[in-house]
């Protein structure tokens, strides 16, 4: 399980990416910090970040809107953009890759419309 | 004998008639794949059991060493095993895949199938050889056929592993089939009919959704873990519904238990919120124009998604 966040210009440039995998991480042969594969050689979780049951998971982004760049020994920030937009979205990825078509399942994604004042002092 | 010939029971209709009508084939553990599928031969059902058939056929239960019908992810994870585990394994005494035996496949077949323990070696070769056939060519129909004729069929629930607590209940009658309650069964291979102690609850399904390591065997695999999740975080955290409350009578799908690739479960799965907004955020001179996404994701299922 995956969740994507995106934030692209209304002319489509992405400027921001950043995701989260929810997964158990099964221990090999149960031994180690080494994870294991297949069935066969899957004992015992090193470390599992599977969405538990009848819980809420709250995940926080905050998207830098701006570059940076240096000039003359100091920093200049330039605003990206003042409209723009963010996209979420879920997949449920079986095998581990987004493009697998039957398994890879996008269970939710939502855009939403975002708008900054200019940028001005 | 009337019997209707769907795909994957063909083979069968062919050979069912000659086999069952010995009532040896009880006795002696099965040495074919096709003696080992007639002991659990479930073709008969779906004369009176329609409903329940064509729901089964639609689940992984019905392709249990197979997998997904366009992946048949199981059986190469089948060849895997044998390839980078038991070959690999110094004290396996697998060199090649003409050593594997019961016990070797139990591994996986203790919940892919479990009736494979009461078989002959011989079965689990044969098992094997169409394993690499399949892997050599996954589109020769025979193959994939008799791959498919193994399977979580109506008998393994409703016989086989009905009872759990068997020096309590007593051990499966091989003429019974055990659901919700007793009486005679109108199936002349299975005249009687016997409540199961288990048939709704949790535990039935339990016996193959997994704990962990499974410690029994001689070299402990784990696969599905997900019987764990629901005993000690779902269950602990107020958790009140069986696997058949929401498997089967909520999402309407009866037998066709599903998971992620159904949209009634998908709709079962997850509460989300997403909140966002954008801000020019000041510091003396310096602007920090910057957006906050909050996602907040609730898991509505028994049990962690995803399971191991
Ligand atoms: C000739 C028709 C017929 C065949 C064949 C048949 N059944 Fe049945 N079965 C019935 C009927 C009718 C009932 C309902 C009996 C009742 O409700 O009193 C029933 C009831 C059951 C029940 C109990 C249902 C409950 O409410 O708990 C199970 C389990 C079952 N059958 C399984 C099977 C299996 C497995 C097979 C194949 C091996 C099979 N049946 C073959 C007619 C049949
Ligand atoms: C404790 C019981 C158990 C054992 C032992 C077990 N499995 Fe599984 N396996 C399951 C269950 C149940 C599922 C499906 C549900 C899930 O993924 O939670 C599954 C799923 C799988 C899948 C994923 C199928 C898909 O959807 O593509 C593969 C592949 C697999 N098993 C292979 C194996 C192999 C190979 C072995 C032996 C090394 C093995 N399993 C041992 C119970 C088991
Ligand atoms: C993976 C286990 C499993 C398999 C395989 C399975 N069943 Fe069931 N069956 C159950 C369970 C569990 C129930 C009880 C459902 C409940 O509690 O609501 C049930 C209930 C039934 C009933 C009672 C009526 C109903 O539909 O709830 C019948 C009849 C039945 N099964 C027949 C069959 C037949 C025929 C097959 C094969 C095509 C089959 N079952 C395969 C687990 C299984
Ligand atoms: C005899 C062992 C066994 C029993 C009993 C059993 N299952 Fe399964 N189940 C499996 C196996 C093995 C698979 C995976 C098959 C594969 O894809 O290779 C599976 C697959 C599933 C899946 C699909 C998972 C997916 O990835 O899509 C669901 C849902 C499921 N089982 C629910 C149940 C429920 C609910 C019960 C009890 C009513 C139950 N099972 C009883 C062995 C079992
Ligand atoms: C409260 C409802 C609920 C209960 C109780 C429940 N499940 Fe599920 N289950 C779901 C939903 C919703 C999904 C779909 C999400 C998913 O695929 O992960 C699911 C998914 C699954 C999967 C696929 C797991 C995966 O990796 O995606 C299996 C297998 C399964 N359930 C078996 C069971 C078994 C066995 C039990 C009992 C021990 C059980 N479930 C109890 C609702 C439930």
């Amino acid at each position: 399980m995956a969740l994507y966040v995106t934030a692209k210009t209304l002319d489509g440039q992405v400027f921001y990416t950043n995701e989260k995998i929810y997964m158990p991480i099964p221990q090999q042969l149960g031994r180690g910090q080494k994870m294991g594969r297949g069935p066969y050689e899957k004992s015992g979780l090193i470390h599992d970040s599977a969405l538990p049951p009848r819980k809420t998971t709250k995940e926080s982004f905050m998207i830098p809107v701006y570059t940076e760049s240096e000039e003359h020994g100091k920093t200049i920030r330039t605003q990206i953009a003042q409209d723009f937009t963010v996209n979420v979205e879920i997949w449920y990825l079986p095998y581990g890759k987004k493009d697998d078509p039957g398994n890879a399942q996008k269970w939710f994604a939502v855009t939403k419309n975002m708008h900054l004042p200019a940028d001005q002092k | 004998m009337k019997k209707i010939c769907k795909q994957t029971l063909a083979a069968l209709c062919l050979l069912g008639p000659f086999l069952l009508g010995t009532g040896q084939a009880e006795e002696q553990k099965p040495r074919t794949i096709a003696e080992l599928v007639a002991k659990y031969d479930s073709s008969s059902c779906v004369d009176c059991h329609m409903n329940e058939y064509e729901q089964w056929h639609k689940s992984l239960h019905a392709r249990s060493i197979f997998g997904p019908l366009e992946v048949g992810r199981t059986a190469a994870t089948f060849i895997t095993t044998i390839e980078n585990g038991l070959k690999e394994w110094p004290y396996s005494g697998v060199n090649d895949p003409e050593d594997v035996g019961v016990k070797h496949l139990m591994v996986c077949a203790k919940c892919h199938l479990p009736q494979l323990q009461d078989a002959e070696d011989s079965v689990a070769k044969e098992i094997v050889q169409n394993l690499y056939a399949f892997a050599e060519d996954p589109y020769d129909e025979e193959i994939r056929d008799t791959l498919l004729s193994l399977n979580i069929n109506c008998l393994v629930c409703h016989n086989r592993n009905a009872i759990t607590h068997k020096w309590t209940d007593g051990y499966p009658d091989p003429k019974t089939v055990y659901g919700s309650k007793s009486g005679a069964h109108e199936d002349p291979l299975y005249p009687t009919m016997q409540e199961s102690k288990i048939m709704g609850e949790s535990i039935l399904c339990g016996q193959c959704h997994g704990l962990g390591p499974n410690f029994e065997l001689d070299n402990p695999t784990q696969c599905a873990t997900l019987y764990g999740s629901h005993l000690f975080a779902y269950i602990p955290d107020g958790g009140t519904q069986t696997c058949q409350e929401c498997h089967m009578r909520r999402s309407g799908l009866g037998h066709d238990m599903q998971a992620y690739r159904s949209p009634e479960m998908v709709k079962m799965a997850l509460d989300i919120d997403v909140e966002a907004n954008a801000f020019q955020w000041r510091d003396v001179n310096t602007m920090t124009p910057v957006a906050n996404v909050l996602v907040e994701i609730t898991n509505k299922a028994g049990h962690a998604i995803p399971d191991g």
